[in-house]
């Protein structure tokens, strides 16, 4: 385990036996979910990358027997791929097929996973797709480029504290042999978690669950996690380059995961505050709906990736430490000292009132009916299975809903304050112009609203209020750095 | 059965119903095996191509926005306290040629969604300084996409392919009408009272649901709804006699993009064109093709490569986008695209490879339809082409009796020099 740091301590056995979550159906479908319970969380800072290229050398390179090539010439008729995700403690790999397919399709995902080929020229392909996915993926990218910046700087120091995408500098070092070896020590039956669900005949899984053993047997153990660091003051970092507006991200880590007695609780504070790209929310409708400031504004308290193109968070993404999240989408230049103030003043007002009593019962209810749609592909069904068999807790749709039916007004008012807070927070905006935004940020002088038509009383002397708000920042919490430079 | 049997059946797995009420409204009911969940896509056929009027463009994604605003009965912040109320997922998105309000719920609430969802369609009512708030948020949306190199690439490809036809704007509209939107209260009145009849309006119901219980409640919430009388008159496009390039300097880091497009037929699913075109699309481009191949696994000059068909109500355009590493190479990677296009042109393609797309057609839906909502929502695109499921399956049934030649015929007829347009992206490290 040469890649492993010293604060990566042995705590605890994984279990021995390849963990396997079989859902058999009548279906046509076969779906498959495999998750690896490593990430880059175990990867060194300066082979930041490693995790994801491995993964993608796997799903997008040619196995011991057959070139890259040869697998999509082989996969195009079915219409099948395998896709791979990559975060800081989980490598997931999801593919599915028709039943009429599923000996082809096993045969080539089994070669894949466990016969790998390892060509340079798949590796160089691969790593420029991971390079490029920096340069002009993520920096093309204002919102999900704020994002990310966020968790490395919340997280910094720690096995958190790079994205799991490498940086530019690290992915030009990494080489084909610290993949294989990335493989051969990260991938074994003790971090496999096997889901299958679907028509697949009897006896499939058993002579899955076989092939699968060709594994090592793994360790045994699991990292312990180091917690992000404390942090004793607000800071912002502003992310310059050339964009139309400027896109804000604002966070602080919580000690709140699924497998906390708090979550649920907190779950929902976050869902009235700023349920994901739904309209009703607090945030949503004084920022959005109240006063076009952009187009939408939303609360998390657990990673969730490329949200501008899904509407649900995607499955296999457990972490050990969360954060607690604003997303304030793109805001017209003179208008972005306002929206992050205003969006401030929300979660001081949401934090100070608490919710209220029909707010809570309103979310309660649709949190226990939502939760339904999380799951209603078998590909995400088996992704929930998996995630909750990770944290050792009850399966998470039932075990939400029971949570829910019982939880109180009091009981969320409770965690809100506990774990909410509008001070020491970090702050991420991608802007130009970012000096101009650092001497705004410190000097704190007003920044009055205007709007396009006349706004009722009640917010007109919101603003007033708003526009003042102290923020509370010197210049040396201010840090400005060219966009090509992040992730460099 | 086997999905890739001899014999072609028919591409949708499910039985469906089709009920036209008196007012013009039409309801297509399809039962599915997924139990309890609901999907209600609402599709009306009017998208950006019905924008005719200059300085009025993207009004039709507008009213995607404004149609969340609310009624006397159900004012919005009732609208989103029901819809959360029941756990639904209700959202709504705009293409070219249609707008679909959809929303995704329990089977015991499909009374509740469609009673709310007749009310906001018949009553909508805004205030002008609401209406003037929700521009700034479709602003703020024109912003959050502005960051994409894809989408100047695409605005500047409308722009340039097209002289007369509103597909010259994208669904976004142009800036300078975006722009001026908050002054345009008086013409979205106009906007509404035009294209949100029922004549345009087509209620796809999928899932856990029966036809005639479904069609009753329609009836009931719909059935008041008066039918309309404006007819768009929507510019032919004039044909194009010449070949046309346009460029675009990207301000921040980009890989050069390159983009080949020809003028193609609207969708038609009794003649072999769209089925032809779709097919030499994957032949000639996808992951499979021998210049996929080519470009991005051995010779790794390029890591994007995709060309596309688009099924549109009116001729459009077949687009081939190459993502290009340096920009040094675009005029090979222009010359190679353009060298393929030829080729095709030339001879026709092996039979077993056009075999091979079939089966990936089938299968892709097969695999794709695994949950009412995506099936309510692979529905919807043909509905607003045809106001019928049933065009889907005639599509597919094109494919199953497409040969080589009629796909050489179709590169020949459409993908001619005269009907090119070429736009170019590079950033400031990649200069032409």
């Amino acid at each position: 385990m040469r890649l492993l740091l010293p604060w990566l301590l042995l705590v605890s056995s994984a279990p021995a036996q390849i963990r396997l979550l079989a859902r058999p159906s009548p279906s046509p479908l076969v779906t498959f979910r495999i998750v690896f319970t490593t990430g880059s969380a175990v990867e060194p800072r300066a082979k930041a990358g490693l995790a994801y290229l491995t993964a993608m050398m796997l799903a997008g390179g040619g196995t011991r027997d057959m070139t890259y090539q040869q697998i999509v010439d082989a996969m195009f008729p079915m219409a099948a791929s395998v896709s791979a995700q990559v975060d800081k403690e989980m490598c997931t790999f999801a593919g599915a097929t028709h039943v009429d397919n599923l000996k082809e399709y096993y045969k080539l995902l089994r070669a894949m996973l466990l016969d790998p080929g390892w060509r340079e020229d798949d590796f160089q392909r691969v790593r420029d797709d991971a390079i490029n996915a920096i340069k002009v993926g993520l920096r093309s990218n204002d919102e999900e480029l704020g994002k990310e910046v966020l968790y490395q700087n919340l997280f910094e120091g720690t096995p958190y504290g790079h994205y799991s995408g490498g940086t530019v500098g690290s992915l030009e070092k990494l080489t084909l042999d610290d993949v294989k070896q990335f493989y051969r020590t990260q991938y074994s039956q003790s971090h496999l978690i096997l889901g299958i669900a679907g028509g697949y005949p009897g006896g499939f899984v058993e002579s899955m669950k076989k092939d699968f053993r060709k594994l090592p047997a793994g360790a045994g153990f699991r990292p312990r996690m180091v917690p992000p660091p404390f942090i004793d003051a607000t800071r912002v970092a502003i992310v310059e380059k050339n964009t139309r507006s400027v896109a804000f991200s604002i966070g602080f880590p919580i000690g709140v995961t699924r497998a906390s007695p708090d979550y649920a609780a907190l779950l929902l504070a976050a869902s009235y505050l700023g349920q994901h790209r739904m309209s009703g929310g607090v945030l949503y409708d004084r920022m959005r709906e109240k006063r076009g400031l952009n187009y939408g504004d939303y609360a998390y308290i657990e990673y969730f990736p490329y949200g501008m193109f899904l509407m649900e968070p995607p499955p296999n993404l457990a972490r050990h430490f969360q954060i607690f999240q604003l997303w304030i989408r793109p805001v017209e230049p003179p208008a972005a000292m306002f929206a992050l103030r205003l969006a401030l003043h929300e979660l001081d007002r949401f934090i100070k009132d608490g919710i209220p009593q029909d707010g809570f019962e309103r979310t309660r209810d649709f949190l226990g009916k939502y939760v339904n749609v999380l799951t209603r592909t078998k590909g995400a069904e088996l992704g929930y299975l998996i995630d909750s068999t990770y944290y050792g807790t009850a399966n998470y749709v039932p075990a939400l809903k029971a949570s829910l039916a019982r939880l109180t007004r009091d009981d969320v008012n409770r965690v809100i304050q506990r774990y909410l807070r509008v001070d020491r927070l970090a702050i991420v905006a991608v802007s130009k112009n970012g000096e101009e935004l650092k001497r705004q940020l410190a000097s704190g002088d007003p920044s009055p609203m205007t709007y396009n038509s006349p706004k009722p009383a009640e917010i007109a002397e919101e603003d007033k209020v708003v526009e003042k708000r102290p923020l509370h920042l010197r210049p040396e919490d201010i840090k400005v750095a060219p966009a090509d430079q992040v992730f460099q | 059965m086997a999905l890739a049997a001899q014999t072609p059946q028919k591409i949708l797995p499910y039985p469906y119903s089709q009920a036209d009420l008196p007012n013009g409204l039409r309801l297509v009911t399809v039962p599915a095996d997924y139990p309890s969940i609901v999907a209600a896509f609402i599709v009306v056929s009017t998208g950006s191509r019905n924008e005719v009027e200059p300085g009025h463009t993207g009004f039709a994604h507008l009213f995607e926005h404004l149609m969340f605003k609310g009624t006397e009965k159900f004012p919005q912040a009732k609208y989103d306290e029901t819809i959360k109320r029941i756990g639904a997922a209700s959202n709504a998105f705009t293409t070219s040629d249609f707008t679909c309000y959809h929303t995704t719920f329990s089977k015991e609430d499909l009374a509740t969604v469609l009673a709310m969802e007749a009310d906001r369609f018949q009553n909508l009512k805004y205030s002008e300084a609401d209406f003037k708030t929700e521009t700034l948020a479709v602003l703020g949306e024109y912003n959050k996409n502005s960051s994409s190199p894809f989408s100047k690439l695409n605005e500047v490809l409308a722009d340039t392919a097209f002289d007369r036809h509103p597909y010259k704007h994208t669904t976004m509209g142009f800036l300078k009408d975006i722009e001026d939107m908050p002054n345009q209260y008086d013409y979205s009145l106009k906007f509404f009272d035009r294209y949100y009849r029922p004549e345009y309006t087509t209620i796809l119901v999928v899932g856990d649901v029966k036809a005639g219980p479904t069609r009753e409640l329609v009836e009931r919430y719909w059935g008041a709804w008066k039918r309309g009388s404006y007819q768009p008159e929507i510019p032919a496009e004039p044909p194009q006699d010449a070949p046309r390039t346009g460029h675009v300097d990207w301000p921040s880091e980009t890989l050069p993009l390159v983009t080949i497009a020809f003028k193609a037929p609207a969708y038609s699913d009794d003649a072999t064109d769209t089925a032809a075109l779709d097919a030499l699309a994957y032949l000639a481009f996808s992951e499979n093709a021998d210049l996929y191949q080519k470009l991005v696994l051995r010779e790794q000059k390029v890591d994007l490569l995709e060309g596309s068909s688009p099924s549109r109500v009116d001729p459009s355009l077949f687009e081939i986008t190459a993502r290009v590493k340096k920009a040094a190479d675009i005029d090979y990677v222009r010359g190679q695209i353009l060298e393929t296009v030829k080729a095709f042109q030339e001879k026709p393609v092996d039979a077993s490879r056009l075999d091979a797309v079939r089966k990936h057609l089938r299968y892709a839906v097969a695999l794709e339809m695994d949950n009412s909502e995506t099936i309510a929502r692979i529905l919807a695109e043909y509905v607003a082409l045809r106001r019928t499921p049933e065009t889907m399956n005639k599509l597919y049934a094109q494919y199953a009796r497409l040969t080589p030649e009629d796909v050489r015929q179709a590169a020949r007829k459409y993908l001619s020099e005269k009907g090119r347009t070429i736009v170019t992206l590079t950033g400031p490290e990649g200069a032409k």
